[in-house]
């Protein structure tokens, strides 16, 4: 569905200058620094993933997006979606994707989000009963009733959100891509969202490209994931092969009981890393100590009531990655 | 090729009523504020008359025959201006990053800008040139002829797409900057005022700008040597006049060309 290739952008920011005649002199005297946003970067999308595309702010994922439909042309690099060049093919490219700008609404702000969602389907021509079967469906699947009539500038942040997800899916594209489309919702918006996404890609096959900077989101909706960081791609792959590969360690979690204590408890690949009340935490290496071992020598040294494993949030995986824990390994894919 | 066309006017009727729609909801009256760009370009007309008054005709052009070129020139003028709303918006657009989603929907971007905006009030100068250019053919006293009626509808069409292309490249220099749209716009502006005057009084560069860079006396001032039956000064063939919508289309494809252009400089915003 989505070929890159050595994709990059970079972006000439000249230097402002005031006033009408600077304005005049910025038009011929182009001098001002580059900003590398996206680097080389090559990937693939095979039709029916969910792929998570993330990074810390200013990573170049929106960049990448808008490279991918054409809004923006790369400064050197290929890449076919859906069979087209975006940037060349851009019109065509157009009634094969559906786009969502979690920053910025796609709908007519001054008119009801129905008027809007009629208007897209003139623009993508879409036959008078595809339309209806499929707005019949969005509005039960992302509950658009109670606003369907409300201009959209007076909708909620998460109903307007519903209605760009309405909007992008009612010309059947087999593409979506979505940049940041959980950004400011509620716990409770944000599943909606999520089963909305996960539902298209089950039962309509849409293959989908998703930005986000909550990891709940990936880790609810991707089997793969891609991170990026100043524009390089640092990791392609499982999300489950991320966790093995670089969340090496676990956290055995243990109650003592009342006045017991394991205190000057000391083994190699073993580290106490917290203690409340009763509680102790200690993270071990999964490769050195195995988790049975040590909770034979801890119950050895000291009663303990409960014991409990945590595995590592992938979110602490990810932020070790944009620290630099895997800035010296080479990207890799599954 | 024809039905894509078709089908893409179609939906800009759509998308104007839309936006048509969209602006009545803050705006009481259209009538109020047509009117008051009416009175706005009345003032101009006030000043053509006063230096009249002073001078008793422009390089041997009397009041009607100028009044004709003004009306000629303001018509097409507030009729391009008024088809052309989108492109005076156009830098917001560029500014904010909106035009983002007008790259990703199926319909051409020059049909979508067009289309996103119409305003109405903008008919009012129409509508002053058209009194105006009424006027000054009862005036001067025209003598019809069946070409002449039928090229009269033909300049004026011309002079609105030249006049809608210079919208057009006033917006598309956008994509590089969008510091310079104050300074453009003079140049549409002093552009269409220099319409408003016989080409012949000027000389040298600024005639030749006139003619072959926008070529606003193909479309205005040679045309109305032969609507009017005036001896041309200049000296050119007699097939002259009647290039009014060659020029107009070459400056129009000069124009499209120059946006495609723009689009692919576009750079969209941070966030
Ligand atoms: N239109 C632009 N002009 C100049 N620089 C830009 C432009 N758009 C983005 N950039 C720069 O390119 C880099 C990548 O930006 P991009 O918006 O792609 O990041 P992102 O990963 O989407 O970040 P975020 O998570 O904050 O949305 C940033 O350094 C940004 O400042
Ligand atoms: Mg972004």
């Amino acid at each position: 569905m989505i070929t890159a290739r050595g994709l990059s952008k970079s972006y000439w920011v000249a230097r402002h200058r005031r006033g009408a005649l600077g304005a005049m002199r910025s038009l011929v005297d182009r001098s001002g620094r580059e900003v590398r946003a996206v680097r080389d970067i090559s990937f693939d999308v095979a039709a029916g993933e969910i792929v998570g595309y993330v990074g810390p702010n200013g990573a170049g994922k929106s960049t990448t997006i808008k490279m991918l439909t054409g809004i923006l042309v790369p400064t050197a690099g290929e890449a076919t979606v859906a069979g087209y060049v975006p940037w060349n093919q851009r019109k065509s490219l157009a009634s094969k994707i559906g786009v969502v700008f979690g920053q910025r609404t796609q709908l007519w702000w001054d008119l009801p989000l129905i008027e809007s969602l009629e208007l897209l389907r003139f623009v993508y021509r879409v036959p008078v009963d595809r339309f209806q079967a499929n707005l019949t469906e969005m509005r039960s699947l992302l509950d658009l009733d109670p606003f369907l009539e409300t201009p959209v500038r007076q909708l909620s942040l998460g109903q307007r959100m519903r209605g760009d997800l309405a909007a992008a899916v009612l010309h059947e594209p087999p593409l979506l891509y979505l940049d940041e489309p959980t950004i400011g919702l509620d716990v409770v918006a944000k599943a909606r969202v999520r089963e909305f996404l996960a539902r298209i890609n089950r039962e309509r096959g849409v293959t989908i490209l998703l930005t986000t900077h909550d990891l709940a989101d990936v880790e609810h909706l991707c089997r793969r994931m891609i991170i990026i960081d100043r524009g390089r791609l640092l990791y392609d792959g499982s999300v489950e092969a991320l966790r093995q590969r670089h969340g090496s360690h676990r956290t055995l979690v243990v109650d003592l009981e009342a006045g017991a204590t394991i205190d000057g408890f000391v083994r190699d690949g073993v580290e106490l890393v917290r203690a409340d009340g009763p509680r102790r935490w200690l993270r071990f290496d999964r490769e050195a100590v195995s988790a049975a071992s040590l909770i034979s020598s801890v119950v050895a040294r000291a009663p303990v009531v409960d014991v409990a494993i945590e595995e590592p949030a992938i979110e602490d995986i990810i932020r070790g990655i944009y620290e630099g824990g895997l800035r010296a390994e080479p990207a890799v894919s599954e | 090729m024809d039905s894509q066309i078709g089908a893409e006017l179609a939906i800009c009727r759509r998308l104007v009523g839309a936006r048509l729609r969209g602006q009545m909801q803050y705006r009481g009256s259209f009538i109020a504020q047509i009117a008051g760009n009416f009175g706005v370009n009345f003032v101009e007309l006030i000043a053509i008359l006063i230096l009249f008054s002073h001078f008793g005709a422009i390089g041997g052009w009397d009041v009607g025959e100028v009044a004709f070129l003004y009306g000629l020139s303001c018509t097409s003028f507030g009729i391009a201006h008024l088809l052309g709303s989108g492109f005076s918006s156009f830098s917001t657009l560029i500014h904010q990053g909106t035009f983002d989603r007008v790259l990703v929907r199926p319909v051409g971007t020059l049909l979508q800008v067009l289309a996103a905006e119409m305003q109405i009030r903008r008919l009012g100068e129409a509508l002053q040139g058209v009194l105006v250019l009424g006027a000054a053919i009862g005036f001067v006293g025209i003598e019809w002829t069946v070409g002449r009626l039928v090229y009269l509808p033909i300049v004026l069409a011309s002079a609105v797409l030249l006049y809608v292309a210079l919208f057009a490249i006033e917006a598309t220099v956008c994509f590089w900057t969008t510091q310079a749209t104050e300074v453009l716009n003079a140049f549409t502006y002093g552009g269409s005022d220099m319409a408003q005057y016989p080409l012949h009084i000027y000389d040298g560069w600024l005639r030749g700008l006139l003619l072959f860079v926008v070529p606003i006396g193909f479309v205005i001032y040679l045309p109305s040597l032969y609507l009017l039956d005036k001896p041309d000064p200049l000296g050119l063939p007699g097939f002259v006049p009647f290039l009014a919508p060659v020029a107009a289309l070459a400056f129009a494809m000069a124009a499209a060309a120059l946006w495609r252009l723009g689009v692919r400089h576009y750079r969209s915003t941070g966030s």
